[in-house]
């Protein structure tokens, strides 16, 4: 035994792994080299595809380029708020307890979970100007000659935007009811017995638990829409003359082999919006964490 | 302040299920009654009805002279602490104790005033700008509290205001709300399902059983005076002992005898006709030794001491019985004891509706 510790003092200390250490490491790798080679490399070559000061003057210089960046706030500002607003109202009548209200909320979900691609489909021959089902009806009843939905600027993007709010206004809908399920029944109680109106329960209880999760919501809902592709490219396809192009539609429009450069600085022009709204999305969520 | 009335006072959900089975109390001016019964006895529902936040399905209650059945909370001018206290998260407890003045659109010296006044009571003062998730369950049921005094209602309703706090603070608050009581005096309606808690701060108790009023009384002559085997049952640390027997009489002398033979002594003057199934109950409290003369064996199990007192539990004639001694007493499991009442503290109730004799 002395010996054996005589011996172990003597050597240079070595730091030998903990089998620990080890096994995380070996259970990590796998997804670490995934990681790298299917988000690390495409971003980092991606950027320097994009990264050229030749490919942004390119993209400036497109005429459409202001357009799609005035069509991006426009879609991301409206289609967000509103969103975000309706589903904070429908969230106060989906808490409602009548059974047809669950039964309501169960078709009201199915929105939301039909895949993207056929439900916009089906809303872009829905509005075609000249034989969708709506022009017709509007003419059959009404006698009134339909616009033309598709072809024209304003109609097409607000079509894209009421297309994005309808496909995820149940997600966040659903989001905010599981937010005022959490504030607890006994302090609406207590508000009606000190007198609050319901205007007042909803300023002194109902947004101050919800303000947190609201503005969660409100960030990563941006993020999202702001790379939202099909309600756009699947309804208008970015035109009419491309005019309702936006950020995530440009870069898409570029993917050609010679000007795949000027696609990927599309993208990259985002990164301004993104990143600040992903930075401080981390930083709500830690939050949340410490407290 | 004002006098509360419960006039058959009923409430039926869905229109099968009866929770209050017309219930009439008269609740005078300044009084503090206790709600009192086990889970699911309708004390609370009863409660939130007098309050506004359950609709009166049948009968009348009035606050004042005023019915109230159709009143909003809001408009009943009482205060209400709640089991979970229902302090506003993001509120400091000077917002929270100011609230409902605020809401009134109070001047704000007032507010201030009955914000100050009230945390001296408490002795809140110092924690006023903090916010409720900061301070100790002790602190948040005062705050609670702090809330209903600024108020100055005619009426303070309470849902069970103690269960959530630790046995030494539930003791502790319960003198300050009896103290807070004596010092404002205003009517108070409090619903527990802890006897002790009814005993010590009642003027008046209602003991409730499946939404009907099974007594109304003074604390100690519920104690003393049950009305039938339930409130016997339900008031008073440790249960009254209950024994089935037959009442058999001869010779001017009375007992209740059980199945097995065993004879239970009956005071003089105890009701009961020779030969009628009678439920006899004892307190434990009541209970003392005897010699074998007299009394009834108990067949001890379980010896409990307390410190201040002793507790025994066993068995007489197969049923289970406790006795409480002042003494101190070390009997062995096994071993035979004979107990007698103390001198005429025995109840005799009907034993087919429970009905005291």
């Amino acid at each position: 035994m002395t010996a054996v510790t005589m011996d172990v003092a003597a050597a240079p200390p070595r730091k030998r792994m903990s089998e620990e250490k080890f096994w995380a490491i070996v259970l990590i790798a796998p997804y670490v080299v995934v990681f790298a080679l299917f988000v690390v490399y495409p971003v980092l070559y991606g950027f320097w595809l994009g990264s050229s000061a030749n490919s942004f003057k390119k993209l400036f210089q497109d005429p459409i380029f202001v357009t799609t960046l005035w069509n991006t706030a426009i879609f991301v500002l409206v289609a967000v708020n509103l969103k975000m607003l309706v589903a904070l109202g429908l969230s106060a009548f989906f808490i409602l307890e009548y059974r047809w209200v669950r039964w309501l909320s169960v078709i009201f979900i199915i929105a939301w979970a039909m895949p993207s691609i056929p439900t916009i489909l089906s809303v872009r021959w829905m509005f075609n100007p000249e034989w969708g089902l709506v022009n017709n009806l509007l003419f059959k009843w009404f006698q009134i000659e339909g616009p033309g939905w598709l072809t024209e600027r304003h109609y097409g993007l607000t079509l894209a935007i009421l297309m994005h709010i309808w496909k995820s206004l149940p997600f966040w809908t659903l989001i905010l009811v599981a937010a005022r399920l959490a504030i607890p029944r006994d302090l609406y109680e207590s508000a009606d017995v000190d007198g609050a109106t319901r205007w007042q329960r909803f300023r002194f209880i109902t947004w101050p638990a919800m303000r947190a999760p609201y503005m969660t919501s409100v960030l990563l809902s941006s993020i999202w829409t702001l790379g939202d592709f099909n309600s756009v490219y699947l309804l208008t396809g970015g035109g009419p003359n491309d005019s309702t192009q936006v950020l995530a539609t440009l870069g898409v429009r570029y993917l050609r082999i010679d000007q795949i450069d000027v696609g990927m600085a599309a993208v990259i022009c985002a990164l301004p919006a993104i990143l600040p709204m992903v930075f401080f999305l981390m930083k709500r969520l830690s939050r949340v964490d410490e407290q | 302040m004002a006098s509360v009335e419960l006039h058959d006072v009923r409430k039926v959900y869905g229109g099968s299920i009866t929770a209050i089975h017309g219930v009439d109390v008269e609740i005078p001016d300044g009084e503090f009654v206790v709600l009192v019964g086990p889970s699911g006895c309708g004390k609370s529902t009863l409660l939130r009805m007098i309050a506004g936040l359950e609709d009166i399905t049948g009968g009348e209650v009035r606050i004042g002279a005023k019915r109230v059945n159709e009143l909003p909370a809001k408009d009943r001018d009482i205060a209400m602490v709640f089991q979970s206290y229902a302090l506003y998260p993001h509120m400091t407890v000077r917002e929270n104790m100011g609230f409902s003045l605020r809401l009134r659109k109070a001047p704000k010296d007032e507010i201030d005033r009955g914000v100050a006044n009230a945390a001296q009571i408490l002795g809140l003062t110092p924690y006023l700008d903090r916010l409720p998730r900061h301070l100790s369950g002790g602190q948040r049921q005062r705050v609670a509290m702090g809330r209903a005094i600024v108020r100055n209602p005619q009426v303070f309703l309470f849902d069970e205001p103690l269960s959530n706090l630790d046995a030494k603070l539930r003791v502790q608050m319960r003198t300050e709300l009896k103290a807070l009581h004596q010092r404002l005096k205003t009517t108070s309606i409090y619903v527990t399902h802890d006897q002790v808690e009814a005993m010590t701060l009642a003027d008046r108790i209602v003991v409730l059983h499946d939404g009907k009023v099974e007594q109304i009384g003074a604390p100690l002559d519920l104690y003393d005076r049950p009305a039938n085997q339930f409130v016997a049952g339900f008031i008073g640390s440790p249960a009254m002992n209950f024994l089935g027997g037959t009442v058999r009489r001869s010779n001017g002398a009375a007992a209740v005898a059980m199945v097995d033979g065993t004879r239970l002594p009956l005071p003089a003057g105890a009701k009961g006709g020779d030969g009628q199934q009678v439920v006899y109950g004892v307190r434990p409290e009541h209970l003392a030794l005897g010699d074998s003369g007299m009394g009834f064996p108990l067949v001890v199990s379980v010896v409990e001491p307390t410190g201040a007192d002793t507790l025994v539990f066993g068995t007489v004639g197969g049923s289970e019985v406790c006795a409480v001694f002042d003494e101190r007493h070390a009997f062995k499991p096994g071993e035979t004891v004979h107990l007698a009442p103390k001198g005429d503290r025995v109840h005799v109730f009907n034993a087919d509706d429970g009905a005291a004799l």
